[in-house]
């Protein structure tokens, strides 16, 4: 550099330490029409305080004492230290285990892989689950970032799958897994018969099917004495009607609780599912014919200000 | 497997290796003639590519295909370990992974490889801080230069001090909070036994510590590195811990955390830019701070500074050497119901923090004066009792 423009430059910036300082005559916010956050170092010209760092070390005086022998030799030989190195990010087991995933996929990168679809179905912990394990304010990107490499370690080839990744996954899992709960298959017992239980609103059934001839007894009755609808009586047996099954079972049925309707409608639910303990195959049948769902609908409870569920009082101006 | 041209593709390595030449001119009187030659090159190349076929046809014992994708992937190693070296030899050059997994150390400091990773490189001449004019040694394209024989000066003295840190048992804290630093900061402090940090800086880590990292857990350990069980509750107790040294790849963005430093006496190491403030940093290194490979190296050698610091610290400790300052007021597992109501330094520490905050004041102390002065004149003062 030319010495002149050197000193002048030189001379520039030592010019407003011995005078006041310039005023900044338009704000850069005032003007500033982007709708990104800018980072300090390119809104501020200045920082807002200005400051020294740190004297340098002196090493001569800060030598440690040369330990002899004595008494509390223990004592004098402890220090104090982080027991992670992530301590001074305020989540230190979060960040040890972001990084420690980012190390195991980058060792495992090249390991054959299957399309996401195809792996293994896992319930992953939700953020909300992991910060109370961990105990720490962890931010949800940063969350979903790490939640991202754990996702692409699970598809890794199930027959390739290293040891070590798997236990670095368990971490990261919920406690029950989707398949971990499976009821009991039903049971055709000595007799033939398969029990099956629906409800509907506050009505119950339990229908008991058996292979025969298309006989049906509600409460002790026949189909057409207990339904006096003829809709009431189709629904009831709406499953053998839909599979066209009506001439090859035989259905005895107690229900109770509600009214007519509902009665019919638990007995729809409590037959189907016994039919499916006869033929499990028909599932799709009668999840189309909509035998399958429990109608969760119930009567809506009345609240307070209103006068019913949904009621209100009729509206005053005043 | 058969190969076809095998030989031909990879002439140059089979056929120096396996060459007939010397043996036939050895037996043979006469001069060749161009065409004799190339039909005895062909004839040659004939008998390599019989050769090799022999040889990769022995080792197939299972020569069925692998159905399974492990099996396949297990033969694909496999031939990837023969194969694998063939081709063209390329002459040593920049891969970048040995930055991070092998990095330089303090004595491969070279001016060439601070050139290689671009130190040298400042930002727009406009822009910059005249404060750093004498780490300038030039202007490019309007562009300002770093003159990398002070970069190498200041990098191996900020080696040193990381060294003598960390040979005194000191926490060095690494910082790099942009894009593509965080692998460098994690291998330095990995390499230093230090701290790394490559997400934002909380402010007030070091100035309201108890309450950010107040949760965060620290171990006793002695001099060995080994950790000492049982002072967990002592532990509990203590004042949060703070960095001895912070190294700063990106300063610019860093300035809460430098500020914090400032004021708490930890001096700091800092990547100064053309257009950084050097005051900010205690021991400013003059290099190009936008450049990755460029924070790889000089991470990388800071630490391997640190790691033969570690390594000088625990030779000493081998021999029985000590050389930190221990910690005050730990008091042995069994000892701690003696002495729990004494432990002078950490009171004397209170005391001291206790006197500096003024609006802190003991509360029973005006009313219990008040009582008294009342209990002397025979009036009762009337309590109000939260």
């Amino acid at each position: 550099m030319a010495q002149r423009d050197l000193s002048r430059c030189l001379l520039r910036a030592i010019a407003p330490i011995s005078r006041t300082p310039r005023p900044i005559f338009a704000s850069p916010v005032a003007r500033c029409l982007s709708t990104t956050t800018p980072r300090p170092a390119e809104l501020l010209e200045e920082p807002q305080e200005r400051f020294k760092a740190a004297e340098p070390f002196d090493f001569a005086k800060e030598d440690g004492p040369r330990s002899g022998g004595g008494g509390k030799r223990l004592l004098r030989t402890l220090r104090i230290v982080p027991a992670s190195p992530s301590y001074f990010s305020a989540k230190p087991t979060f960040t040890d285990d972001f990084v420690r995933l980012s190390a195991l996929l980058r060792t495992v990168a090249t390991l054959p892989m299957v399309a996401p679809i195809d792996a293994p179905k896992v319930a992953w912990k939700t953020i909300d689950q992991y910060r109370i394990m961990t105990n720490e304010p962890v931010r949800t990107q940063r969350f979903h970032k790490m939640m991202h490499i754990v996702r692409r370690l699970n598809c890794i080839h199930p027959s390739l799958m290293p040891e070590e990744v798997l236990q670095a996954m368990q971490r990261f899992k919920k406690d029950s897994q989707p398949g971990d709960i499976v009821p009991n298959p039903g049971v055709i017992d000595e007799l033939g018969r398969a029990k099956g239980v629906g409800r509907r609103k506050t009505s119950s059934a339990v229908a008991w099917v058996v292979e025969g001839e298309g006989e049906v007894l509600v409460n002790g009755k026949s189909l057409t004495q207990f339904f006096g609808r003829l809709h009431d009586r189709e629904s009831a047996v709406w499953a053998l009607k839909a599979t066209q099954r009506l001439d090859k079972y035989n259905v005895f049925a107690l229900t109770q609780g509600g009214g007519v309707t509902g009665q019919a409608e638990a007995l729809t639910l409590a037959v189907a599912k016994a039919l499916l303990v006869h033929e499990p195959a028909l599932k799709p049948a009668l999840r189309r014919a909509g035998c399958v769902t429990r109608d969760m609908r119930k009567v809506e409870r009345k609240k307070a200000g209103h006068v019913k569920a949904r009621k209100m009082p009729t509206w005053v101006k005043r | 497997m058969i190969i076809r041209g095998a030989a031909a593709r990879q002439c140059r390595h089979a056929v120096s290796r396996n060459s007939f030449r010397p043996l036939r001119r050895s037996l043979s009187s006469e001069v060749n003639t161009a065409d004799s030659s190339t039909q005895d090159n062909i004839k040659q190349l004939q008998s390599l590519e019989a050769q090799l076929n022999a040889q990769l046809a022995r080792p197939a014992p299972s020569a069925r295909v692998p159905n399974t994708i492990a099996e396949q992937y297990h033969q694909y190693k496999q031939q990837q370990k023969i194969f694998g070296k063939l081709g063209t030899h390329i002459t040593p050059h920049y891969r970048p992974h040995t930055l991070l997994n092998h990095p330089p150390s303090p004595a491969d400091v070279t001016l060439e490889l601070l050139l290689a990773s671009e130190a040298h490189q400042g930002h727009a001449t406009s822009i910059w801080n005249p404060a750093n004019a004498r780490y300038i040694h030039g202007i490019r394209q309007g562009v300002h230069i770093i003159s990398l024989e002070v970069t190498a000066a200041h990098l191996r003295r900020a080696a040193k001090i990381v060294q003598e840190v960390s040979r005194r048992a000191g926490m060095v804290l690494f910082v790099g909070t942009r894009d593509g630093q965080d692998r460098a900061v994690i291998r330095a402090a990995e390499l230093a036994k230090g701290y790394h940090l490559f997400e934002r800086w909380i402010p007030g880590s070091i100035t309201n510590g108890q309450q950010i990292l107040g949760r965060c857990r620290t171990k006793v350990v002695n001099e060995k590195d080994e950790t000492v069980p049982g002072f967990e509750e002592q532990l509990d107790e203590r004042p949060v811990l703070r960095p001895d040294l912070v190294v700063c790849l990106n300063p610019l963005e860093n300035y809460v955390l430098l500020h914090e430093c400032a004021l708490n006496n930890i001096p700091t190491i800092g990547v100064i830019d053309t257009n950084a403030d050097p005051t900010w940093v205690t021991y400013p290194i003059p290099a190009n701070d936008d450049s990755i490979r460029c924070i790889q190296v000089i991470a990388g050698v800071l630490g391997r500074a640190g790691e033969a610091g570690q390594k000088m610290r625990l030779d000493a400790a081998a021999k029985g050497e000590i050389t930190y300052t221990p910690a005050k007021g730990l008091v042995m597992p069994g000892e701690e119901e003696d002495s729990k109501k004494t432990c002078p330094a950490v009171d004397a520490e209170i005391q001291e923090n206790l006197l500096e905050d003024e609006g802190l004041e003991d509360a029973g102390e005006p009313s219990a004066k008040l009582d008294e002065a009342a209990s002397l004149e025979g009036n009762e003062r009337i309590k109000v009792v939260s």
